[in-house]
């Protein structure tokens, strides 16, 4: 199954990147609209991560099972890769269409708080010793930045700034062309499959790393051996 | 830089980014892998 899914990810990535390339460009913004078919999966994907996080991180505090803190710390650090590509290419496509690489609007700042705040996640991840120690504390701090999450969706509606409204998302029809919609659309599913690609690798991962820090290393001695009675040879 | 010049730019490195954060993944799977069995 996963290998099923690794292959339809990397067959859709290739379909989503030749349609965004193929599709005609906007009739304002010319070709630089198509760094949107790269730049809106990616924020997509940054929530949905976090989102997954916040279900893993409920999940780990009812059950007290691993396997929950395991897929929330994946999903964080997956979605950090998404935010992190995110906020580069709103920046490269606010160069040649603001003007500037960066500007201090509310939906890019909350975006880079998001950025900031799950780096620091994975940093108390990496942090606290015992995995059940650890996955408590992940826990109470991947529900509260979860927060967040609406926070920054919903800055381009509370706050008049830079960066466009909802063009998808909104409560009247979509105010984009269909071939547009289309490629856009393309590069979200094929997105959110690489990301379904990119959690299991990254769970198969923190499963490899839980056993290498519960495996005593070979040259270790067994817990108790200093308080049982000691070979004649380490009197020697 | 041309309008295609900045679409290659952002293109180039998302998925230049994914394939670098994938292969990151693999080998620090395989590597976890051998040093547990090495145990």
């Amino acid at each position: 199954m996963k290998r099923t899914i690794e292959v339809a990810a990397v067959g859709s990535v290739l379909i989503a990147c030749v349609a965004g390339l193929a599709v005609p460009p906007d009739s304002v913004q010319g070709d630089l609209q198509r760094i949107m078919y790269v730049h809106v999966p990616s924020a997509w994907l940054a929530y949905l991560a976090f989102g997954i996080t916040l279900i893993g991180s409920v999940g780990y505090l009812v059950t007290d099972k691993l396997r929950w803190d395991r897929l929330a710390g994946s999903s964080a650090e997956v979605g950090v890769v998404f935010t992190g590509l995110a906020l580069a290419t709103g920046s490269i496509w606010g160069k040649p269409v603001w003007g500037v690489w960066w500007t201090w609007d509310a939906r890019l700042v909350l975006t880079a708080a998001m950025f900031f705040v799950y780096l620091a996640y994975l940093a108390l991840r990496r942090s606290v010793d015992g995995a059940e120690r650890r996955a408590q504390r992940s826990a109470i701090f991947g529900i509260v930045a979860a927060l967040q999450i609406p926070v920054v969706h919903f800055s381009v509606i509370w706050w008049r700034g830079l960066h466009q409204p909802p063009t998808i998302l909104r409560p009247d029809n979509p105010q984009i062309d269909p071939p547009l919609l289309f490629a856009l659309l393309l590069a979200v599913f094929a997105f959110t499959l690489v990301y379904v690609a990119l959690l299991n690798r990254r769970i198969d991962l923190a499963v490899a790393e839980d056993l290498l820090t519960d495996a005593p290393r070979a040259d270790e001695h067994v817990a108790g051996a200093a308080v049982t009675a000691p070979q004649l040879g380490d009197w020697r | 830089m041309t309008d295609w010049g900045w679409v290659a730019f952002a293109y180039t490195l998302v998925y230049g980014t994914l394939i670098g954060y994938v292969t990151s993944l693999v080998m620090r799977t395989r590597r976890a892998n051998g040093e547990a069995t090495r145990r």
